[in-house]
């Protein structure tokens, strides 16, 4: 009813709101505690107990390698030729070559008795046997065993070990040298090679204390993140699910003004609370860097880029972005909800899941130049770490993070538009206004039968075969023959079987189990046939493209996992009956994913109505997941491109037996190339394959929509 | 021939329960209200009384027949529709954060009133309404009386010519709810056409001008208090409570 009047009250009637909403928030102590005073605390006891943890990691460094005397006796019959040769190696050895030296070293000569003793009552620190001839033989060949005593009863002191060691090696390199000389070889024998580094770059090492201030680094932004986020947590339950339970989203409702200005107000407000946060957390944390300088070591507080200006700025951009994308999403949340606390128990969730999706980004190997940095919530810590590394290496640097802030930037844009879309959509949705329990909870809940699941439900058995997909890899066996049915099992079938016998869907409508008619007309059986030859046609198209335009961007460099897995299947292939590689690799998945996806999933995000816009979006949506399930980062962009494929199909068809069998054909071309290798016009007839397949598939959409709702 | 300012003919609203099973809360309900007229709308709980206001205010879209404001269909214009009409609900609550006057601004810019008509109109309003000693006050500090004012006050800040109250006085005690209704009557006497319901049938006997009981999603009887009294009770001393009883034991809820 309200898409008639999208441009009744615009923008005057959602700077109303958003106006009307900020004096609210203003007066609510509970959102100016979480939006000013949380971050004020905050960082001040993160940066006194790092401190605290800093200067004692710091001084239990710097005590470990401060040089210390150590006391060494010595016994045996060659007792004082060895301490004579240590006071000659000390004596020669100057300047770099001391590293690691203790500050001096007192030596003595004893009987093995007395050395004993000495050891034990903790007068030497060591005690070195020294066996006749051993100097003699240090000057021949072979390799002289000097037998070394610790103190008895109590742990070896480290640090007298390391530098003993020290000095020890330094008397070794002596012997290398007298062996050189009389073999009367140069001494560049033993320095073949001498690195010099011209470009500066040896002195521009990061000190030691660098990696902490980095990793420390890391997780202020992972905590930026998640304050960031909870900066809109109260104000959007306030905004929304708190107007619910005071009864006054009615008296929204009735404005003359769509349920999109409604929103849009509601999130510049919420939105400038959340900025407001970030902005606290800003200036907190600049604050407390600046304090914490004076108690930090001086290495650690060094540490900071030079073009230190040029990347807060960006770190700034790119959590203003992350603000927008967190009041959108707390906001969608708590639309679902009929009241604060409901939408409390809901957010929850959600604020661990954004931890750990900003905690993604401080994995080793996650890089901000790559798709990552479109990832929510992740890709915004990953562009400024990336900022702040960049700065490190020099301002020339800075410009390279400019790509990743622009698509993490876009990422946010897109995910704020499409969350504040389906807010107004559920905001103005009769069951969640005035009737039942929240739709979050639904999906929990056992209902009556019904033709398809909802939204909630479409996801559950998605998560759900994730966590078993990880919980079987600590069984799941290393040949592929058992694992591929334990893994589908697991993650596909067994979820889907629960899901479906749970929520009492109807299955025929759900799974689409219908011969392929399309939506031209009644369904025959050579048009139904006409349907599955082209899915097929399209299947292989799609495979070839891909894998060819994988190649030409990645080349065959490939991801650890990607290589470990191709080897495995190629081990297959060439190990076990072409019918049972197939079954395993192109049918028994094929079938699985697609009663998941373009059965379950689709049908569930499409909704009843299936209007055009709601079925684009379940294809796009299904799309992601399915390309996101695979969990191979270079393939997901193929994997996302089948997933619309395989769901227009679906869709245009009214069936799924054109997606099983387009997946099956996709999944088979890897044994078939295998099998005969790759012709040269495989190309060209793979893009005519999907331009037909396309034109097939908008033919089909068009009639499609015309139909009425299949239920 | 009048022309009805509100008017719902054969109003169906169907919908899913939890359970899979379809309920109609309405069934074919029709009505019209005319300017200058005070309709009480009488029924149990669940009879579809909430379900008919509902959609008038736009809230709830209807399964099929019509139901219009001052000319406006809530289908094809429920702009037109929320222009002209004042809600409240018996649900509707007021910001508690918010004072009167700052919920009388807020409402007017969303209805589009200038700067000047609006202080005007809020002043106004809290003179008519009785607010002047609490409208700079938070209204989470108002009594219950002071709050359902406001609430008519946010209601009537566009000047509209038809109200719909649902369950008015249901949190008042009487010498509120007598405020109120004296207020109503007061209005209806500008010619705003009204349309209330509730259960306290004593309180609005002598002030509606017509009654429609419906039970079940369905209309039982509608009529003046005479007609009613006439039709479905007898002998002398019966008020419209024996009407209302009687008519939902002849439609089949006694």
């Amino acid at each position: 009813m309200r898409q008639t009047e999208r441009h009744a009250g615009g923008l005057r009637a959602a700077l109303a709101i958003a106006r009307r909403d900020l004096v609210e928030f203003v007066r609510d102590r509970r959102t100016l505690f979480i939006t000013l005073l949380l971050p004020m605390v905050t960082y001040p006891i993160l940066a006194l107990s790092t401190a605290l943890g800093l200067r004692t990691a710091s001084s239990e460094i710097e005590a470990q390698r401060a040089p210390t005397k150590i006391v060494v006796t010595v016994s045996g019959p060659d007792a004082i030729a060895l301490v004579d040769r240590i006071g000659f190696v000390e004596k020669k050895t100057t300047g770099s070559g001391r590293e690691g030296w203790p500050s001096a070293i007192e030596m003595e000569a004893v009987t093995a008795a007395d050395a004993r003793g000495r050891l034990d009552q903790g007068v030497a620190d060591l005690w070195l046997e020294a066996p006749r001839g051993c100097i003699a033989a240090l000057d021949a060949d072979g390799t002289v065993a000097i037998p070394v005593h610790l103190p008895p009863g109590r742990p070896p002191n480290r640090r007298v070990r390391d530098q003993f060691d020290a000095v020890m090696r330094s008397l070794a390199e002596d012997v290398r040298s007298r062996r050189i000389q009389l073999a009367g070889l140069p001494a560049s024998v033993l320095a073949p090679l001498k690195l010099v580094f011209v470009d500066g770059l040896e002195e521009s090492r990061p000190p030691p204390a660098h990696s902490i201030m980095s990793t420390l680094a890391g997780g202020v932004l992972v905590l930026l993140a998640v304050l960031t986020l909870t900066g809109a947590f109260y104000p959007a339950i306030d905004a929304i699910a708190g107007e619910k339970e005071r009864g006054t989203i009615e008296t929204l409702l009735i404005a003359p003004c769509g349920s999109r200005d409604i929103v849009f107000g509601k999130f510049l407000a919420v939105f400038t609370v959340t900025l407001a946060t970030l902005a606290a957390n800003a200036v907190s944390i600049a604050a407390t860097a600046a304090v914490s300088r004076r108690f930090l070591p001086a290495d650690i507080t060094m540490a900071l880029p030079d073009s230190a200006v040029v990347a807060i700025l960006v770190t700034v951009l790119a959590f203003a972005g992350l603000a927008a994308l967190s009041a959108a999403t707390c906001l969608a949340v708590t639309t679902a909800s009929k009241s604060g606390k409901e939408a409390q128990n809901t957010l929850t969730p959600v604020i661990l899941l954004v931890s750990a999706l900003a905690g993604t980004a401080l994995l080793p190997g996650m890089r901000s130049d790559s798709l990552l940095a479109a990832v929510p919530f992740s890709g915004q810590v990953l562009v400024s770490r990336g900022v702040f590394a960049a700065g490190e290496a020099g301002p020339h640097a800075v410009p390279a993070v400019l790509g990743p802030l622009a698509v993490t930037l876009l990422s946010a844009a897109a995910g704020t538009w499409l969350l504040l879309r389906a807010t107004a959509s559920m905001l103005t949705d009769e069951d969640i206004l005035f009737r039942g329990g929240d739709v979050a909870g639904a999906g929990f809940n056992r209902p009556g039968r019904r033709t398809r699941p909802n939204v909630v439900q479409g996801v559950l058995p998605i998560v759900a075969g994730l966590a078993a997909l990880w919980y079987v890899q600590g069984i799941s066996p290393d040949d592929l023959v058992r694992a591929i049915p334990l893994q589908q099992t697991a993650a596909v079938i067994l979820p889907l079987l629960a899901v479906t016998w749970w929520q009492r869907v109807d299955i025929r409508q759900t799974f689409r189990l219908a011969w392929p008619g399309g939506a031209a007309g009644p369904a025959t059986w050579w048009g139904g046939v006409g349907w599955l030859v082209g899915a097929a046609a399209l299947g292989a198209a799609v495979f070839v493209i891909g894998a060819t335009t994988l190649l030409a961007v990645k080349g065959t460099v490939l991801s650890d996992e990607a290589r470990l897995l191709s080897n495995k299947l190629l081990e297959l292939m060439e190990s076990q009956p072409a019918w049972v590689s197939w079954g395993l690799m192109a049918a028994l998945p094929a079938v699985c994913e697609e009663c998941l996806f373009r059965g379950w999933v689709q049908s569930g995000f499409a909704g009843r109505a299936e209007s055009r816009q709601r079925v684009v979006a379940a294809i796009v949506a299904q799309a992601a997941l399915f390309a996101v399930f695979h969990l191979l980062p270079e393939r997901m962009p193929q994997t996302f491109f089948l997933g619309l494929v395989l769901g227009g199909l679906t869709h245009a068809s009214g069936s799924l037996l054109p997606a099983i069998v387009c997946h099956i054909a996709h999944n088979s071309m890897p044994l078939a190339l295998l099998a005969a290798g790759l012709p040269r016009w495989a190309l060209p007839a793979s893009v005519g394959c999907l331009l037909l397949g396309a034109v097939l598939l908008t033919n089909g959409s068009r009639g499609r929509s015309r139909m009425e709702p299949l239920e | 021939m009048r022309v009805a300012m509100i008017e719902v003919v054969d109003l169906v609203k169907h919908y899913r329960a939890s359970d899979g099973s379809v309920v109609r809360a309405v069934d074919g309900v029709s009505l019209a209200v005319h300017p200058g007229e005070m309709v009480g709308l009488l029924g149990a709980n669940g009879a579809g009384k909430t379900t008919t206001l509902r959609v008038l205010a736009t809230l709830l879209k209807p399964t099929s027949g019509t139901a219009r404001v001052a000319g406006c269909d809530v289908r094809h214009d429920p702009v037109g529709v929320r222009r002209s009409l004042g809600y409240v609900s018996a649900t509707t609550g007021v910001p508690d954060r918010l004072t009167a006057r700052e919920i009388f601004s807020s409402f007017g810019e969303l209805h589009g009133l200038e700067a000047a008509g609006l202080a005007a109109r809020v002043e106004r309003l809290i003179e008519v309404l009785d607010l002047a000693s609490c409208a700079d006050r938070p209204a989470g500090r108002l009594s219950s009386g002071q709050r359902q004012r406001v609430s008519l006050g946010r209601a009537l800040i566009h000047d509209p010519p038809a109200l719909v109250l649902d369950e008015p006085t249901n949190a008042l005690d009487v010498v509120g709810a007598r405020d109120l209704l004296s207020f109503l009557a007061q209005l209806r006497g500008e010619g705003r056409a009204i349309l209330l319901s509730t259960h306290r049938l004593h309180e609005i006997e002598n002030r509606c001008d017509r009654f429609v009981i419906i039970h079940g999603g369905r209309v039982l009887a509608t009529g003046t208090r005479d007609e009613l009294l006439a039709a479905w009770a007898d002998g002398q001393g019966a008020e419209l409570e024996d009407a209302f009883f009687a008519a939902l034991a002849g439609g089949g809820a006694g």
